[in-house]
């Protein structure tokens, strides 16, 4: 203890000789800083209502709730997330996490309300002072909680795939689909958007876990073609996965190929559980394509005696006769189309109804008739010089091509489509050529441009890639014949396809004639059913809508003992037809049970 | 207690007298004693807790050291949160200096998933300790002078103290809790001007620590209040697991800093404070020397640092993260002492256990409850804030 | 399209000889009911499937019947013309490159579908035609509006035709 001790302290005097460091106004003269975590933001523009906020948000603050004027629709789930800021830490991993960078927080720090249950709002939909506030925390560029970017599928190179028909793809390895799996936030856009609603992410959480079983489980609660779409599903599901706005969508069909590949015959077999106790009732089923078939499935194990009829030699319809071995191997459309047996149902093939049985005679001795039959004829052009025996139709020589018929492939062709039959004919020819021939010169004309090519954008570059030299917006004119041989095509440039409303609205122009050689043109534009096995009679007899059979949500016509369903009522789409396979099986069981209830 | 004895003894010590179970014979109702309850509601207290003192006179004979007044159940909760929902929960913990939650909690994680946090995020890091640092003694030096009614020195400090949240929030988007500490990484890397900004606030803390040396620590009161009192003995560091200022001031050389360097430590340049004498004012002392230290520290790590580079490693989606099963316990040297997340996992996609070693556990319960024996009731309070207790800690 | 080029060659020969717009309507009107009966006696002949396409066809020509018929009553033939012309369509060429089918008995969508059209396709050459040759005035406008109209619905065919035929199925 000094002197100095004694004096010292009276420094703390010296304040008084200092400018006051208190902020005199600071609700306006302290704005947060620029990256503060102030109130919630929300673009309206960007939301897709996924959700992972909600998932992530450790205080359950934030719930997904409908909001007025915000409608639901594929890839949006109509839903928006509603803050409690009497639960929220402001700790901003739900500005981290959201998947289309929406939700974002302002750098705003005060807000006074007398009533404390404005606190819980929906940012972006209930007006704030804050709501145009450019600084506060966004997340930044580089700081990623999720990984972007697909794990790529391996597959063949061109030259090799294009030797044989072997498949291309691989198939992800364990490791591969694991990390893929991983990238899903478990949103679920994908469900509402898959025509059969297969629980998405639930499989891939099996995935993740390793538990195939469980995975292959939840795919036959929803699709009994699991294997076949794994391989070629239209995978709408991932046009709406919430991944793509910020990178990749996960790659769902490739993930759902996975659980198919870990999986053995009989465990598939096991999980579907054999034949019921039979109800004593008959269905007859008329086409053994994927919506035929799984409406078979679920009426057996319904108990009910179900028999397929199918005019080819084998099941599977399109997705063997109209699918090409590299894209789909025959084996995997064996698999589960013997799972479908497994559980009794009875397929007859080379069973043409009308020809081999009438309609009639099935409508006589069964209790219900379901028509399944496929859109399995080709349109033609109807130009000037297709009536030429040379001019053939995709599908058709698609079918021969199955069938391991030599429709005399041509040294040149030309294939008239953008759709991915298109593709599917042009890269058979393709292979044909290269076997026989030795070099490819297949020249694909579409009508569309690129930008809207109806094919799979993987196909259009998979085709081209295997030397199918592919020209948009032209317009098929005439198929020229020299000495009564097919000699090539001529095209008119199409200038423009749709008008700004996105209608068709075709306009040519002729000044632009090209001639495409080839010894072969191949159409391969729409398709439509056979329907001549209705007959005069019942033709007339059944309400029609714009061409297509009419029916109600159940598939049913207008013949209470007659149903329709997949492709030709839906259009052509593997995952459809089983999505209107469940649902008229539903409609058949149903009528079943009414019948049986006392009166 | 021996009726005859007199009421006032020289040594505290043999009193009161002590039953065949070695426990303190105090009988309430011969008037000789007095319970006193300091705290929760008491400026001599650190808040959320309270001792429970049974005084003689103005002598404690006994202490108990009483919490349960926030108990939220951090580590339960934590049990019930994925990997990722944890991080916001345990800045909580310490809320004056809550970043050693999130680095040793970060830190865990990532030694138990097998991920290596990017370079430039451990320099991020360091400087956010050394800056949550800096905050928490700048607190302790206004709650040790206000203990002993210096009331102007908590308002210095904590105005420097809030030029350094200033910084907190610009590098972090908030003051108190930063949660800025990821599993993986940090969120984001220092702002346009942050280093002037800074060299500006460790100035003013510079120059407010030269007016709190000049008012407070060259002071008769606060001398005649602190020196000699609360006297650690070094032989009880270790039996009683005394760590940070608390054992440096008593000449035991120990800074997890030095001992096992974490983040980016073995590349600074610096010295663990010691000092003698282990009473209240050395005790102060080494934590206004080690402010110093820590500014020091927070200028070679702007100078050092690396300013490109990846902030966050690649961490599995965060939605279902799974940890294979585990166990780690990662330490650090806060402000307090030694601060340490002991982390179990199981496999699954939440903790099985955290447990968090808080220095105020052993200072604040067991070693206050020894010392406070025989303290005059006044110097409860200075003794207490000696020890540097943040109760969260206590009742995690 | 040779079998259209002679049929409506002789009606345009006879507007040629028309002066005045209310005959050329009267005429034009014509047409327009024959075209209409020609659907209304092919609907039973079609199966039922695509039987909506012919009824939808006649119910057109009917649309357009009563429209001229309905102009051919107003006193300000003249102007509506003129007004309706200022935003004649123009021919995209699209069906172009069809052959004319022949019907034949039992006729089916795309061959109902490529007749309607190049009967559009014929009217709009004609009408064009005699626009080009008609004197400026209410007559060429008159005829100028008669091919516009024929295009609007020779391309709202073609719209048709791509969604049944180019993507039929939706393929």
């Amino acid at each position: 203890m000094s002197v100095r001790d004694l004096l010292s302290p009276f420094a703390a005097w010296k304040n008084l000789f200092r400018d006051p460091v208190t902020i005199i106004d600071p609700l306006n003269d302290r704005p947060g800083a620029p990256r503060y975590r102030g109130f919630h933001q929300n673009d309206m523009d960007k939301c897709i209502g996924c959700g992972t906020c909600e998932t992530i948000c450790q205080n359950g603050a934030i719930d997904m709730l409908p909001v007025d004027g915000i409608e639901t629709k594929q890839g949006d789930s109509g839903l928006r997330p509603r803050i409690d800021y009497g639960r929220c830490c402001w700790c901003a991993l739900c500005v981290d996490v959201c998947m289309t960078k929406s939700l974002t927080m302002s750098n705003a720090y005060t807000w006074v309300e007398s009533d404390p249950d404005a606190f819980r709002f929906t940012p972006g939909v209930d007006k704030k002072h804050w709501d145009n506030a450019e600084l506060g925390y966004h997340r930044p560029e580089e700081h990623q909680l999720m990984a972007k970017v697909r794990l790529p599928m391996g597959e063949m190179e061109p030259e090799t795939r294009i030797e044989s028909f072997a498949e291309i793809v691989n198939g992800y390895t364990i490791e591969q689909a694991r990390l893929e799996a991983d990238r899903c936030v478990s949103c679920g856009l994908c469900v509402a958007t898959c025509p059969a609603h297969m629980s998405v992410p639930d499989y891939i959480a099996a995935v993740r876990d390793g538990d195939y079983e469980r995975g292959l489980k939840l795919l036959y609660e929803t699709n009994p073609f699991s294997g076949i779409c794994g391989s070629v599903c239209t995978h709408k599901c991932e046009t709406t996965c919430a991944a793509r706005h910020d990178g990749d969508p996960i790659a769902i069909r490739w993930l759902k190929r996975h659980i198919m590949d870990q999986v053995t015959f009989e465990q598939c077999r096991d999980i579907v559980g054999g034949p019921r106790p039979a109800t004593g009732k008959k269905v007859a089923i008329i086409g053994a394509g994927p919506a035929g078939l799984t409406a078979a499935f679920d009426l057996a194990k319904l108990g009910h005696s179900v028999t397929v009829y199918e005019a080819f030699d084998k099941p599977g319809g399109m997705t063997r006769w109209g699918i090409p071995e590299y894209r789909l191997p025959y084996a995997r459309i064996d698999q589960d189309i013997d799972v479908i047996r497994s559980v009794g149902v009875d397929i007859r093939c080379n069973v043409r109804i009308g020809k081999d049985i009438l309609l009639d005679e099935l409508h006589n001795s069964y209790d219900a008739v379901l028509l399944a039959l496929g859109l399995q004829l080709g349109r033609a052009t109807r130009i000037p010089g297709s009536e030429h025996e040379n001019v053939r139709k995709a599908v058709d020589l698609l079918r021969q091509a199955t069938a391991f018929e030599d429709f005399g492939p041509p040294r040149q062709a030309v294939v008239i489509g953008g759709g991915n039959v298109a593709m599917d004919i042009a890269r058979t020819i393709a292979r044909l050529q290269k076997k026989e021939f030795g070099r490819v010169q297949v020249t694909l004309t579409a009508l569309e441009d690129l930008a809207h090519f109806l094919a799979d954008p993987d196909e259009v570059k998979e085709a081209g890639e295997e030397g199918v030299v592919i020209l948009d917006s032209r317009g098929p004119r005439q198929v020229v014949i020299e000495n009564g041989q097919v000699t090539g095509l001529k095209t008119w440039h199409v200038k423009a396809i749709f008008d700004e409303q996105g209608r068709f609205a075709p306009s040519y122009d002729e000044t632009d004639e090209q001639m495409h050689a080839g010894s072969m043109v191949i159409e391969a534009i729409g398709q439509m059913t056979d329907v001549s096995i209705l007959g005069d009679t019942l033709t007339e007899k059944l309400t029609w809508n714009r061409g297509r059979l009419q029916v109600d949500a159940g598939g049913r016509t207008s013949e209470p003992w007659l149903w329709a369903s997949g492709d030709m009522v839906r259009g052509p789409d593997v995952v459809s037809a089983v999505a209107d396979g469940h649902r008229v099986a539903q409609s058949i069981h149903e009528m079943i049970a009414e019948t049986e209830q006392p009166k | 207690m021996t009726q005859n004895a007199p009421f006032f003894t020289p040594d505290r010590s043999q009193y009161p007298a002590k039953k065949a179970d070695g426990t303190l014979d105090i009988d309430i109702a011969s008037g000789k004693y007095l319970k006193l309850w300091q705290g929760p509601n008491h400026p001599g207290i650190t808040g959320n807790m309270s001792v429970e003192l049974t005084v003689c006179g103005d002598e404690v004979v006994e202490g108990k050291t009483h919490v349960g007044y926030l108990h939220r159940g951090f580590e339960k909760l934590m049990e019930r949160r994925t990997f990722i929902q944890c991080f916001p929960i345990v800045c909580r913990i310490c809320v004056p200096e809550p970043d050693f939650n999130e680095y040793c909690y970060a830190a865990a994680v990532e030694e138990l998933a097998g991920i290596k946090s990017p370079e430039r995020a451990d320099w991020i890091r360091a400087l956010i300790l050394e800056m949550g640092r800096i905050n928490s003694y700048m607190m302790y030096l206004g709650g040790q002078a206000g203990a002993l009614g210096l009331g102007v020195i908590g308002q210095w400090t904590t105005y420097a103290r809030d030029l350094m949240l200033d910084r907190f929030e610009e590098l972090t988007g908030a003051r108190i809790y930063h949660m800025f500490i990821m599993p993986g990484g940090v969120r984001d890397g220092l702002p346009e001007g942050f280093d002037k900004r800074m060299e500006e606030t460790l100035r003013e803390v510079e120059s407010t620590l030269k007016d709190v040396y000049d008012v407070m620590f060259c002071n008769a009161v606060f001398k005649k209040r602190t020196v000699g009192v609360g006297y650690i003995d070094p032989a009880l560091v270790d039996s009683y697991g005394i760590t940070g200022p608390n054992a440096r001031a008593a000449g035991v050389a120990k800074d997890v800093r030095k001992d096992q360097p974490y983040l980016i430590y073995s590349q600074l340049d610096f010295e663990p404070v010691l000092g003698q004498d282990s009473d209240i004012f050395t005790r102060a002392d080494v934590r206004r020397r080690d402010v110093l230290v820590s500014v020091d520290l927070v200028r070679q790590i702007l100078a050092k640092m690396p300013r490109t580079g990846p902030l966050m490693a690649t961490v599995p989606n965060v939605l279902h993260w799974k940890i294979p099963r585990g166990e780690t316990y990662i330490r650090g040297e806060c402000s307090r002492g030694e601060y340490g997340y002991y982390l179990v996992t199981d496999g699954s996609g939440y903790p099985r256990r955290v447990n968090v070693r808080g220095p105020s556990y052993t200072h604040a319960v067991s070693l206050l409850e020894r010392m406070i024996v025989n303290l005059n009731i006044s110097d409860v309070a200075s003794l207490m804030v000696s020890l540097h207790t943040y109760p969260p800690e206590i009742e995690r | 399209m040779t079998q259209f080029d002679e049929g409506m060659a002789h009606g345009m020969e006879r507007l040629r000889s028309k002066t005045t717009v209310q005959e050329i309507l009267e005429v034009a009107t014509g047409f327009e009911e024959s075209a209409r009966n020609f659907y209304r006696d092919l609907i039973p002949k079609v199966s039922k499937q695509i039987r909506y396409l012919v009824e939808e066809l006649a119910d057109e020509e009917q649309a357009h019947f009563d429209l001229f018929a309905s102009l051919a009553q107003r006193t300000d033939i003249a102007d509506q013309v003129k007004i309706e012309i200022e935003r004649t369509a123009s021919d995209s060429k699209f069906s172009d490159c069809l052959h004319l089918p022949n019907l034949g008995e039992q006729p089916d969508d795309q061959a109902v579908l490529q007749y309607a059209m190049g009967r559009e396709h014929a009217a709009m050459q004609h009408y064009g035609e005699l626009a080009e040759t008609a004197p400026a005035g209410p007559i060429r406008e008159l005829f100028q509006y008669l091919a516009s109209e024929e295009t609007k619905h020779k391309l709202e065919l073609e719209k048709i035709y791509y969604a049944t035929i180019h993507r039929g199925g939706g393929v």
